[in-house]
Order: C-alpha cells, then sequence, then structure tokens
C-alpha cells in the first residue's frame, strides 16, 4: 500500500498528548547550574564600568562572565549565515560590509536587550535575585530607531565598522523597467510598511551547555532549527574543532525562524569553565525583545500599467531595517525582491535593496521571510490598479497571470543560491479560477460594501504568492537495519512541530516496502550524523524527502541482494512488502527484517548488519511552490475591529505526502498571517525601548481571530526532485496580509482607502476611516 | 538566607503528595521541579498563553501565576492525570490526534485540560462559543482550525443521545 499521499495518524502525537515529551526545559542534567543574562537596559550607551563584587558574594552565585572573560574565544559573531557566489554578487550588484555580534558587550551596547554579562548560579531563583547586584555603569547616547534616519548623511553608525548605516545592498534590473515605466499608460505607487514582529514559537529558547567527558564531546543541546550549523558556530567561538562538539536540538514547543544566538554559544562556555552542566531559559519577555524579530520594512513600490490592464513594469525600493547586526545579509530585502513579482507576468523588474542598522533587535527570517512582505505590497498595488482602471481585481488578476502553457518561466535573475531563477511548476489560473469559485467571489463581490448587521461593512479579498522553498545547501539521511531488524531513519533536518517522524517515514515506508510506524525516526544530533542541514525556508519536506527517498530506495538494494543470495535467486524477481522479502507474486512468504539482519550480522562476523545507505541531497536550486487565497471580512467602522468570516486556501506544493499534515501547515500559516496583517507588532519608542514584552501587548491570534479555513490542493508536482514535492510551511503566512487587506479596502469601498501598513490595527483604521470619511464630506460639500 | 520552607499536603492526579516549597514558588515550579510533572510547560509565565492550564478542583487555573502554597489541601490534574501509562488516550486526547489539533504540542496540555472543562459543562454545539473558550490558550502552530474541530467532534459526540 502507498503510503505517501495519505492522511497517516501522526506517530508524534501520543507522547505529545500524554505530556511526555521531553522538550528542552524538561531535561535534569545532573548537578546543573542556572545562567541568566544580564542586559541592556539602553539602545545606546558606552559601559563605563561593570561591577561584580556584590553579586559574587551572593547566595549560590557561582560566576559571573563579561566580555573581559571571553578570551581564548572570538568575542563576536562575524561569519554571515549565508555565502554568496560571485556571480550572483556580480550580477545583482551586491555590497556585503562586515557583520559583527559581540558575545557579550564589550565597552558599548548597540540595542535594549544585548548581552552584558552572564551571571551563573546554583539556581534560578538565586540567580536572578543575584543579577540585580550586578552594577554597571552606563553612559547613554542617542539612538538610532529609524532606518531611513540611519541613512541620512552624517548619521553616527550604528557599528563602528558600517559607515553609513548601510551593511548590505543589491540591484536587480530585468528588462528596461526605467523606459517601460515611463511609457506606459498608467502607474500606482505607495510607500508600505510592515511592521516588525516576532516569531513567538510558545516555548521560549533555551540551551544547556554540558562540559566533555571521558566518552562525550563538549555538549550543547538548544531549541535550535540548525543543529549542525550551530556546531560550526561553536566551533568559530571556543576555537576547536566540530568533532569536539555535540549539538543535540530536542523536541521543540515550535519554531518559526532562527539563526544563532550568542547564548547558545555561552553556556558552551561557561559549562567549559565550570565544568558543569550550565543551563539558561529565556522568559517571554527576553524573548520577545531579543529572538526572531522580523519583517519592518518601508518598500517604495510603483506599478506601471497599460490601459488595457496589462501590467509592463514594477518597480521597488526596500529599505530592511535590520536592527544593531545582520547575520542574514541580503536574505529578508533579496526574498521581497525574488517575490516581488508573485503570479504575474511583469517583464521589465527593477528593485534596489537596503539593509540598514539600527539600534534594535536584530531581525532574522520568519515564517515567510519576505514573501508575505512582497505579496502585500503586490496585493495593494493590483488592486490599487484595479480601482483605478475600474476592473474586477479578479479580472486583472486573471489577465495578468502567467499561463500555465508559460511554465516553466526564467524570471530573468538569479535566486540568492546563485542559480537562474525559474518558476519551475504550476498552474496560477486554476488556482485563481478554483479560489473564486469555492470562496463565492463574485456574488461576495456583488455585495461587497454594503454594511451588514450594525455598522459591520462586508468585504473580500484575494491574494496570490509564489514561495521559493527547498533552499540548499544540502541535506543528509542514513537509512539502516539494525540488528534486531528495525529500521532506523536518521536525517540532519530535525522537527519543531513539522511532523517529520511522520512524513519522512512515509516516504521511506514506501521506498522500502515498510510500514510507516515500524520505521524508527531520530533527528537533531550532531552526534548521530555528520552533517545536516535544518528546518527552515520550507526546505525539509523537499530535501529531507528527496533524501530519505534515495537513501530507501539504496537500502532497499542491498535488503534484495541479500534476500537473493539467501533465497538463490535475482533480486529482481523479489519484492518487498510489509517489511517481508518475497518473491514476485507470492506475498505472505518469504524473508522478514530480523531474518535478514541476522543473516547480514553472521556475513560480517557479527559487526552489525552492515545493511545502511547514507546518503545527501543538495538540490539544484529552489522549487516553486504558490498559492492563492481568498479572505472574507467584515469591518466594524466605529471600532476599526476586522473580523475574518471566510478563508479560503487554494495550495500548490507539489506531491502532498500527507495531506492532513500539510493543511495542518496551512491553517498555521494563514494565522500566523492574520497576525501579521491584524495584530502583531513589535513596537520601539524613539528612545529604542520595546514596548511590547508581553503577550498583553504583543498580540498573537486566538481561536476568535482565526476563522474556518478551507484548504484546497490543486498540485503541480516539479521536475527538480523525484519526489515532485515543493515546500508548504511559509506560502499561507505571504498571502493572508494581502488578501485580508484587499478585503478590507472592499468592504470599505464607498470610502476608497487605501491599506499600505501593516498590521491593519484598529486604532490605524478607524484613522483611515476618520481620514476618508473627511474627506468625503469635504468632497461632497465641494461638489 | 535560606528562604523558609512550606509544606503543603495536596492531590496531584488522584494521589496524595506532600511537597516542600519557598513561598515565591509557583504551583507550576512545584509540579515540574518538586513531582518532575514536566508535562505542564511554561510558555510566559504571565498568565496569558495558557500553555501551564491544569485544573484546580475541577476549574483551569495557569499554574504559572499561582503559588504552590494556594493549592494546599486541593486537587490538582496535569495532563499526566488524563491517561495513566500505556493506557488508552482520554476521549479528548484521542479526538486531538484524530484531528491532528497539535504540531509542536507544547500548547497541548493547556487545550486539553480547557476542554475537559469545558465539556464538563455540557456545551451545546457551537463553533463561536467553542472558539470563545479556547481563546485563552495560544497556539502557534495549527491556527485553531483542527483545534476547533476536535473539540466541536467531542461536544456533538457528548450532545448526541
Amino acid at each position: 500500500m502507498r503510503q505517501v499521499g495519505k492522511p497517516l495518524a501522526r506517530r508524534e502525537d501520543d507522547r505529545l498528548l500524554r505530556g511526555k515529551s521531553r522538550y528542552l526545559a524538561d531535561l535534569a542534567f545532573g548537578d546543573q547550574l542556572e545562567a541568566i543574562v544580564i542586559r541592556s537596559p539602553f539602545a545606546r550607551a558606552r559601559i563605563l564600568s561593570i561591577d561584580t563584587t556584590a553579586a559574587l558574594a551572593a547566595d549560590g552565585v557561582v560566576a559571573v562572565f563579561t566580555a573581559e572573560d571571553l578570551v581564548d574565544v572570538d568575542p563576536a559573531l562575524t561569519r554571515q549565515f549565508y555565502s554568496l557566489t560571485p556571480a550572483f554578487v556580480e550580477r545583482h550588484d551586491v555590497f556585503l560590509g562586515p557583520y559583527r555580534e559581540p558575545i557579550l558587550a564589550p565597552g558599548r551596547v548597540s540595542r535594549v536587550g544585548e548581552p552584558v554579562a552572564l551571571l551563573v548560579a546554583t539556581g534560578r531563583a538565586a540567580a536572578e535575585d543575584a543579577a540585580e547586584l550586578v552594577e554597571v555603569d552606563y553612559e547613554p547616547m542617542d539612538p538610532i530607531v529609524d532606518p531611513l534616519e540611519a541613512m541620512a548623511p552624517g548619521a553616527d553608525p550604528v557599528a563602528a565598522d558600517v559607515p553609513g548605516n548601510v551593511q548590505a545592498s543589491f540591484r536587480i534590473e530585468v528588462g528596461d523597467p526605467g523606459r517601460v515605466a515611463g511609457t506606459a499608460d498608467r502607474t500606482v505607487s505607495g510607500r508600505f510598511r510592515i511592521g516588525r514582529s516576532v516569531g513567538s514559537p510558545i516555548e521560549n529558547r533555551g540551551a544547556v551547555g554540558v562540559p566533555a567527558t571521558g566518552t562525550e564531546p563538549l555538549t550543547v543541546w538548544s531549541t535550535t532549527q540548525i543543529p549542525h550549523v550551530l556546531r560550526s558556530y561553536l566551533a568559530d567561538f571556543l576555537r576547536c574543532g566540530e568533532e569536539d562538539l555535540r549539538v543535540v536540538a530536542p523536541p521543540m514547543g515550535g519554531s518559526f525562524g532562527g539563526g544563532i544566538y550568542a547564548e547558545e554559544l555561552l553556556v558552551a562556555f561557561a559549562a567549559r569553565a565550570l565544568e558543569r552542566p550550565v543551563r539558561w531559559l529565556e522568559d517571554r519577555r527576553e524573548n520577545l525583545g531579543n529572538a526572531r524579530h522580523s519583517r519592518d520594512q518601508i518598500i517604495d513600490a510603483r506599478l506601471a500599467y497599460d490601459l488595457s490592464g496589462r501590467f509592463r513594469a514594477l518597480r521597488m525600493r526596500i529599505v530592511q531595517d535590520c536592527g544593531s547586526a545582520n547575520l542574514f545579509g541580503l536574505t529578508l530585502p533579496f526574498n521581497i525582491a525574488s517575490h516581488a513579482r508573485g503570479q504575474f507576468a511583469i517583464d521589465h523588474f527593477d528593485v534596489e535593496g537596503l539593509c540598514v542598522l539600527t539600534n534594535k533587535t536584530r531581525n532574522t527570517p520568519v515564517r515567510g521571510a519576505g514573501r508575505p512582505e512582497a505579496t502585500f505590497v503586490l496585493d495593494r498595488l493590483v488592486d490599487m490598479a484595479a480601482d483605478d482602471l475600474g476592473l474586477d481585481p479578479a479580472e486583472l488578476r486573471r489577465r495578468n497571470l502567467i499561463p500555465a502553457g508559460e511554465m516553466p518561466r526564467d524570471m530573468g535573475m538569479l535566486y540568492r543560491d546563485g542559480a537562474p531563477m525559474v518558476y519551475d511548476s504550476g498552474n496560477f489560473p486554476d488556482q485563481l479560477h478554483t479560489a473564486l469559485e469555492a470562496s463565492g467571489y463574485w456574488e461576495k463581490r456583488r455585495l461587497g460594501g454594503r454594511a451588514g448587521e450594525g455598522n459591520r461593512a462586508r468585504g473580500i479579498g484575494i491574494s496570490s504568492h509564489v514561495e521559493a522553498t527547498g533552499l540548499g545547501p544540502h541535506e543528509t539521511a542514513r537509512l539502516e537495519i539494525d540488528d534486531s531488524g528495525r529500521v532506523v531513519l536518521t536525517c540532519g533536518s530535525n522537527p519543531h512541530g513539522q511532523s517529520h517522524a511522520t512524513t519522512l517515514a512515509q516516504v521511506a515506508g514506501d521506498a522500502l516496502g515498510v510500514p510507516y510506524d515500524r520505521i524508527e525516526t531520530r533527528f537533531g544530533d550532531t552526534g548521530l550524523l555528520e552533517r545536516g542541514g535544518g528546518t527552515f525556508g520550507s526546505r525539509s519536506a523537499v530535501t529531507a524527502g528527496s533524501v530519505v527517498h534515495s537513501a530507501a530506495i539504496e537500502l532497499r538494494r542491498q535488503v534484495l541482494e541479500l534476500a537473493g543470495e539467501l533465497l538463490e535467486c535475482d533480486p529482481a524477481d523479489l519484492d518487498i512488502r510489509d517489511g517481508l522479502v518475497s518473491p514476485r507474486g507470492v506475498p505472505g512468504i518469504g524473508l522478514g527484517f530480523p531474518e535478514l539482519a541476522a543473516a547480514a550480522r553472521d556475513r560480517n562476523d557479527g559487526d552489525g548488519s552492515g545493511l545502511s545507505a547514507h546518503d545527501e541531497f543538495v538540490p539544484s536550486t529552489v522549487t516553486f511552490g504558490s498559492g492563492t487565497h481568498v479572505a472574507s471580512v467584515a469591518v466594524d467602522r466605529e471600532t476599526g475591529v476586522v473580523s475574518l468570516t471566510g478563508y479560503v486556501v487554494v495550495d500548490d506544493c507539489g506531491t502532498v505526502l500527507n495531506p492532513m499534515v500539510v493543511d495542518g501547515q496551512q491553517h498555521g500559516g494563514v494565522a500566523h498571517g492574520i497576525g501579521n496583517a491584524l495584530l502583531e507588532e513589535a513596537v520601539y519608542d524613539e528612545d529604542g525601548q520595546l514596548l511590547s514584552g508581553t503577550f498583553i501587548d504583543y498580540l498573537l491570534p486566538t481561536a476568535t481571530d482565526v476563522p474556518d479555513i478551507e484548504v484546497i490542493h490543486r498540485p503541480h508536482p516539479t521536475p527538480l526532485n523525484t519526489l515532485g514535492v515543493k515546500g508548504a510551511g511559509e506560502g499561507s503566512t505571504a498571502s493572508a496580509p494581502g488578501a485580508i487587506a484587499n478585503a478590507i479596502v472592499d468592504a470599505l469601498r464607498p470610502l476608497r482607502i487605501e491599506i499600505n501598513e501593516m498590521p491593519i490595527t484598529p486604532q490605524r483604521l478607524v484613522e483611515l476611516i476618520r481620514a476618508a470619511e473627511a474627506e468625503h464630506m469635504v468632497g461632497s460639500a465641494g461638489n | 538566607m535560606t528562604p523558609e520552607l512550606h509544606t503543603i499536603r495536596l492531590t496531584v492526579n488522584g494521589a496524595a503528595v506532600s511537597v516542600q516549597v519557598e513561598p515565591r514558588q509557583t504551583l507550576a515550579g512545584a509540579l515540574r521541579d518538586q513531582l518532575g510533572l514536566t508535562g505542564t510547560n511554561l510558555g510566559c509565565e504571565h498568565g496569558v498563553c495558557g500553555a501551564c492550564t491544569v485544573l484546580l478542583d475541577g476549574r483551569t487555573a495557569r499554574s504559572c501565576t499561582l503559588l504552590a502554597v494556594q493549592a494546599q489541601g486541593r486537587s490538582v490534574i496535569t495532563v499526566e492525570g488524563l491517561a495513566a501509562d500505556g493506557e488508552r488516550l482520554h476521549p479528548v486526547q484521542q479526538a486531538f490526534a484524530e484531528h491532528h489539533a497539535l504540531q509542536c504540542g507544547f500548547c497541548t496540555p493547556g487545550f486539553l485540560l480547557t476542554t475537559i472543562e469545558y465539556l464538563d459543562e455540557a456545551p451545546a454545539v457551537d463553533s463561536d462559543a467553542i472558539r470563545q473558550r479556547l481563546s485563552g490558550n495560544l497556539c502557534r502552530c495549527t491556527g485553531y482550525h483542527n483545534i476547533v474541530a476536535a473539540v466541536k467532534d467531542l461536544v456533538r459526540r457528548q450532545a448526541a443521545p
């Protein structure tokens, strides 16, 4: 029975439902110490002195580390997360300045929350009590909170080695956008502001450093999406070999963006220095202030088109507020650029992207990572153009979608991995048609703008996106049959809710002829696998799925060859079903994996079964998933509160490994997009102080903010991998903001408001409504 | 300065227990650190996310903002109390599995206990009411769609004659 494509039950659930999963904070490491990070209360300041005397004398305090103590290690993170090819740098006019992020602040701080000291004590309470006794004398300076101010001539540098505060930049030009935009019949344009948001998994970050023993290397347990990458950063920091380190990612309570953080390195340093396990557990305030901030761009965009409604050129300038350091280089603005044209045929296109440093928390890619921003801007421009032309937005979209017959389509630029950017598969017009039908678009559109109950106006909006998925550079897996005949799958991509233990076992199970629930799975441990990529950028189904598939096929070959020897027949005449190797056409009799493992072990003089396949998948480039969403809303014109009344997702993630799991990704992605569209914003004041440090101020969507979501799959498998899989994790976050914004504009059609900022909070919307009403009245009076 | 310790007696998952706690120890801390019941997860420690929800004398309570000493003499049910090891899952747990109502699972214990309290009130089948009732618990993975579906299924089955 084929397992891929079926909504098979998750193998993860039993432990999780019983509360038996061991998340990082649930683990105990003998005589572990507890660390807390003492953080800067100022956005920009000189540190004149740090006095730890009183803290060190307090009950239970074992050590306080400051920048001065970081000897014999690299005192700062300096290696950028992604490398770029020379051809890419040349083609897209890339400038990439230095990246430097101190592990502990050396004499100056450049954001609120920057780690200044690590205090280690026998318990958490003792550590928190003593933290107040660490005396840091700061000399505050004026911070730069606004990226446009940071770019102004004469602005003080946020980082000493980045004069002018533009840390990175690029330029893309496809076709002849200047000329074409200048001669097109019409244009719409706007300045779009994308609010800063926080990834906000329900589990906070945490890390434990465990000193080396006679048998185990120095080990870091961390809530990381990228254990192998973390190991390499740890090796840089500690100036040791990767073989002297082990990184383990235990089960995680979600993660929506990652990177490398000072705290993960500091616990290793402290454990090595103190020769005891050292645990750091983040609290929510620290998380909201320090971890996984994302978005936060100012995007100037202009769409040029003919009176026939044909899009001619798109021009864009992106100012990315990176915060105080930029680990990810071009990633966020370049992702915006590479997704900016969405599903539309736009032959003339240019983008200037600028990564600007400010005295705020470092920005990282979070679910969507540029896609929601790009999609929001394009969706708004399209609906503005439709309004200008007097066309229905659906009709204008239909006229400009890339026809199915033009796939694959070279987009005339390079992707960030250096390969030509090509939309490899999909049928966008069918997606739109399906979404319009499923949502009852035309009927709702007819009613749009009319007041519903009370002051609630109803509207409907469309968004369509593309989603580059399955980013390299590589992913690794090993499939083996252990002594007892059990199949063991080890993969370098570790899950944090994505169901790898189910979906990857389905892939392996099909190739091997073994039910998925009889395959043991192991993830997130560099001690088990020499290399690994991780889970980010909607990559795991593509990269991990592909390598598990190829490794399983190789293991199948080994199994059949061995069985052929034992049964004295041609392996080609054998088949594996339900874990039993049988002659073709004679199912139910034959050799089981335990017998094969025993025979193999005998052949190897008892040294394991030797039945093992190890493989690495190196994708040629990304593969493009896509989706079209239709959101229905009710807008309260008095309060500015927006309610979602319906939501349809039409998705193309290629081959669907497990529809139940993919639907779950879509639901979660939409909810995240709803949060970004309406609720979530990390707010800084002019002093660089974070005002949204609790879940009372930083609003995640709740069950009442998210509607029922209908998910429809219209899969077009990619030719770029054997399974035909495209990623599914982020696309739904991409389209929710644009669909919702367009639906709100539709609901308020008589007022002709423009939404160019997210989140669209009630306050902002009320301001727009009031302003439009005032203008409307003036306009009426004038007429 | 060694903090004063209090001995509290309470019932946890049906068993009488006695634990020594500092006055500032939270109920969540006592459950997790003293009793080893790590199924109760801490998400925000300021009473908003609901991951740490337990049943206290049958009613939901945020164990992160309740002091352990406040549980003196009372009965606490945690996620570990819903199904004994090796036994079948509780019907609410089963429904969550069937509907794929969990992904990372970190918020799940809170949702399970919130749902159990809700079902005890014999509610009518009403999606809006279910969403209202679940809105005190945050989930970042599922978008709530499948959690609502699971709870709705449970309500429907319970309401069926």
